[in-house]
């Protein structure tokens, strides 16, 4: 299973600080050196936010390796264009694009997007209400930590395919080029998208590769596109820019939809985590569709991108966008909901975790246990044993992956123990020796 | 028959910001065992309701969780006034949660409904004045 987190082992000084921030407790240090288990690994990008020696990277290609390749096509998340200080109009990108030598293709986002929107808000209408809220796959950290920690919550996901995957389909359909493309990613979770995609067998993209490369390569390699491309007062942004910030997608559906759709968004680990959580005890009754981003803010607040999400919000927010589209174009998007492109080829399954036991009556022997080791343990959830909290340590030691003494503070009580036994010792009189100490 | 896995946990009055912690607590704990995710749902959604009911009407009080080999149980015991026309409060939207609750979302009149419907067995072991019993029993096996 890939994730889209790369370890620099030479810069990790096996410090804590990323072990605590990971949702799934997927992180150990192990021998000063961290590690990440990838088959609980959601790649939300928490612990690269965290790690304050940059030893955690997103998993992205060469850049190098990628620019030496021609022709090559570029698929970027909607938030690229909000990357810069021109505004987040893709005519612009596009042109600044075209001058490194990349072929962007943003004119098949228009149709993959809507027929998502309108794919969603027809899977709300045939859903019967105890399916709701269905849930938005768009964000791939979501989807994974849905898989790893919420099963009961994967018959809401709503089957729609990730607009830029369909995007380049549509391309690779309507062009019948074969170049490669590559996906431009905001954040660890899109480079696992590419690397391992749910849904789908293989991904429509052959490479992936951060905003910020390719950002700074247009910073530096391409001028200000507001200068030669003429944009006046009257240019509307394409609506998929909103996907880029929380609530764009949800606007999106509600407007796609014939009848009242009753949204909720919500972004940041911590706040979908909860809301999950109340999902599953039933509290969410009259919601139609939830959607759910990892990052503050949504995808502009990526780990990956090179703007400030504060500043990429502003020019998202600012730009004029409309929801009305004509009767022609209204058939085609028909044509392409029925031709099912927007549609998840494979179900999204549970990942299962291992039980503590083979069945029920070992799993609570091996409870039983875990609950008399955590009782032995000071609780402080330190980190230093290299696992994020005693609980977690208490597991593994159930498990067979480590021991008490990787407490520190067992350790250190069990010295004080030990050498205590030894001054008791050392007071032990032999035959030839006098109380005196002779 | 090994012996059953209990977990117990003191429940706080009126201390809304942790309620619904003892129900995640249990539901983990169910799932690190292995059980089916309908039943760790149920148990949780039980949990839950029951866990609020002390919250708000019992004045604090224990959680209990016990799993064996065919069910899993969940006890509650509260020492506050008591139900006095059980048979009312069993019905959907009876209440007698007072308004400053109702006015935090909380008091629909749900609780006791919910976890009869996701309960195999439910008993309910109360007297005004004398506190309130709740043991709910869900089935593994349902077939039995």
């Amino acid at each position: 299973m890939a994730h889209g987190v790369k370890i620099a082992e030479s810069s990790c000084r096996g410090c804590v600080n990323c072990i605590k921030s990971c949702p799934t407790e997927a992180m150990r240090v192990i021998e000063g050196k961290i590690r990440i288990l990838s088959e609980i690994c959601i790649s939300c990008g928490e612990c690269l936010r965290r790690c304050p020696h940059r030893a955690l990277l997103p998993e992205d290609d060469d850049w190098d390796y990628i620019l030496s390749k021609r022709p090559m096509a570029v698929v970027t998340d909607p938030c690229f264009c909000a990357q810069f200080s021109w505004p987040p109009i893709p005519s612009l990108t596009a042109h600044a694009l075209f001058e490194l030598g990349l072929e962007p293709i943003f004119e098949e986002y228009e149709a993959a997007y809507d027929v998502a929107a309108v794919a969603a808000a027809r899977a709300i209408k045939n859903s019967p209400e105890t399916a709701k809220p269905l849930i938005s796959t768009y964000c791939p950290a979501v989807v994974r930590l849905i898989q790893i920690k919420f099963h009961e919550l994967i018959p809401h996901l709503a089957p729609v395919e990730n607009p830029l995957e369909t995007s380049i389909d549509l391309w690779r359909a309507r062009t019948k080029k074969r170049e490669p493309v590559t996906l431009v990613s905001p954040c660890p979770a899109r480079i696992a998208m590419v690397r391992s995609p749910v849904g789908r067998d293989v991904s429509s993209a052959e490479y992936v590769i951060s905003t910020s490369k390719l950002a700074r390569e247009v910073l530096i390699g391409s001028g200000d596109p507001s200068k030669k491309v003429t944009i006046d007062s009257s240019t509307e942004t394409p609506r998929w820019i909103a996907w880029a910030k929380t609530g764009g997608e949800s606007m999106h559906v509600r407007a796609f939809s014939n009848q009242p759709v009753r949204t909720l968004e919500v972004d940041g680990l911590r706040n979908v985590i909860s809301l999950f959580q109340e999902m599953e005890l039933g509290k969410l009754r009259g919601i139609d569709y939830v959607e759910a981003r990892a990052c503050d803010l949504g995808c502009i607040g990526g780990i990956g991108n090179a703007e400030s999400r504060f500043l990429s919000r502003i020019k998202i927010d600012n730009v004029k966008m409309s929801f009305n589209i004509t009767e022609q174009y209204k058939k085609e998007l028909e044509a392409l909901y029925h031709a099912k492109v927007w549609m998840l080829r494979d179900e999204i399954v549970p990942i299962e975790q291992m039980p503590l036991g083979e069945d029920l009556v070992k799993a609570m022997e091996k409870l039983k246990q875990l609950h008399a080791v955590y009782a032995e343990l000071p609780h402080l959830d330190c980190g230093t044993c290299g696992r994020p909290s005693c609980r977690v340590m208490a597991e593994d030691i159930v498990r067979g992956e480590g021991s008490l003494d990787d407490c520190i503070f067992r350790l250190k009580s069990r010295i004080a123990d030990l050498s205590r036994e030894i001054y008791e010792l050392s007071k032990r009189l032999v035959h030839t020796m006098t109380p005196e100490g002779k | 028959m090994s012996e059953p896995l209990v977990l117990e946990l003191q429940v706080k009055p009126l201390d809304f910001l942790a309620a619904g912690e003892t129900a995640t607590h249990f539901k983990e704990t169910l799932k690190s065992l292995g059980l089916p995710p309908d039943i760790c749902r149920k148990a949780a959604i039980v949990v839950y309701e029951a866990e609020m009911n002390i919250v708000i009407h019992g004045g604090g009080g224990v959680m209990c969780l016990q799993v064996e080999e065919d069910k899993v149980t969940i006890i509650a015991k509260d020492k506050g006034p008591g139900i006095e026309d059980l048979e009312l409060a069993m019905k959907e939207g009876y209440s007698s949660a007072p308004d400053f609750i109702r006015e935090l979302g909380f008091g629909a009149g749900m609780g006791l409904p919910n976890i009869k419907k996701n309960s195999d067995e439910l008993y309910i072991d109360t007297a005004p004045g004398k506190g309130t019993k709740l043991r709910a029993v869900i089935y593994l096996d349902k077939r039995r």
